[in-house]
């Protein structure tokens, strides 16, 4: 018996430090800033490394996290002024969403731009004209370079 | 697979760009101008094969044709790598500029070895079968290759890539098995209708 109570007693003690560290949640009624990120096929950039930088420190990521399977990300802009969000995937492809907040931290001010971006790339027919353009470079690149080697013989 | 610009450090930027150097001076002397279209066709297959996308789960990727290339060009991968690159970068913003010396370096170093490793089996083939599984060795080791060499200078830029650079390696492994099929059925159907490409 009084084994148990000192086991007991013991057990309780040593559960004490995690009653000191409560958790708990409160709803907020703060507005975020969602954004989606694709690729320029329109697939969508989904759980990929999402770090977001305020405009107070362009050097240290505010936040990290992922982006969801629709390749949304959210985040609580706290300061006025040019964020950037970067979601990048593992082979190298990285997309940076720079918007400015208002004064007002309002979402519904904040401008967008893509930027550096697979998702900045047009799609459909100017993408199209583009994958046309760099085959047709590579190929003036291989007729020059034979028409200056018959030119040299 | 291409490294985005502003991750690695400037001895591993410098590093690849003497590299990538290297690679296109020889590259360049060793290609015959009566080649120079083979080149230019496949340095333009691809620059486009960037743009065809194959879903694996909640990720996908795109075709390299690393395999193909190396064993088709030889030494003569190193420019057509660094063209279809410079304009990937130029045109959809893949990678970047100044990165481009270290992606040129990882795919064309890659290519290369499947073409010193594999190129003569492939194109000796003494029988189908083998030939079949030289071919689907190359494309699965290229990429493989190309990922760990992306993975080392990851590695060498800061220890603390290293996790990415493992998890890397291990993503493309399903590309790997994927880019072996494409390879064997590119070099069969080359022998068969094509046998001068392999030449």
């Amino acid at each position: 018996m009084k084994k148990s109570v000192l086991v007991i007693t013991l057990a309780l003690w040593m559960c004490a430090p995690a009653y000191a560290h409560g958790v708990g949640f409160r709803q907020s009624d703060m507005k975020a800033v969602t954004l989606e990120f694709f690729y320029s096929t329109g697939e969508k950039m989904s759980y990929r490394e999402a770090r977001v930088f305020s405009p107070r420190d362009g050097k240290f990521a505010a936040q990290t996290g992922r982006t969801d399977e629709q390749g949304r990300f959210a985040f609580i802009p706290d300061t006025p002024g040019e964020w950037r969000v970067i979601v990048r995937d593992e082979e190298g492809h990285q997309c940076e969403a720079k918007l400015v907040i208002s004064d007002e931290l309002s979402a519904a001010d904040e401008r967008a731009s893509a930027s550096q971006s697979n998702s900045s790339l047009p799609q459909g027919t100017e993408l199209l004209i583009r994958a046309l353009l760099g085959v047709s470079i590579i190929f003036n690149i291989a007729m020059i370079i034979r028409w200056r080697s018959g030119h040299a013989h | 697979m291409h490294i985005s610009e502003g991750i690695l450090s400037g001895s591993v930027l410098l590093a690849g760009w003497t590299g990538t150097s290297e690679g296109i001076a020889v590259g360049l002397r060793k290609t015959d101008t009566s080649r120079i279209v083979r080149t230019a066709l496949l340095s333009s297959a691809f620059f486009l094969a960037s743009l065809v996308n194959v879903r694996i789960g909640p990720s996908s990727t795109h075709l390299s044709l690393l395999a193909p290339m190396g064993l088709i060009l030889g030494w003569g991968v190193f420019p057509a790598v660094f063209t279809a690159l410079l304009l990937q970068a130029v045109l959809f913003h893949f990678g970047g500029l100044l990165v481009l010396g270290v992606n040129t370096f990882i795919m064309g170093t890659a290519s290369l070895s499947v073409y010193l490793l594999f190129g003569r089996a492939v194109r000796e083939g003494r029988s189908k079968s083998l030939t079949v599984c030289m071919s689907f060795l190359a494309g699965s080791v290229a990429v493989l290759l190309a990922a760990g060499l992306a993975g080392l200078c990851l590695g060498l830029t800061d220890s603390n890539y290293l996790n990415t650079a493992k998890v890397l390696v291990i993503a493309h492994i399903p590309v790997a098995l994927i880019e072996g099929v494409v390879t064997a059925f590119v070099i069969m159907w080359l022998k068969r209708a094509a046998p001068e490409f392999l030449s």
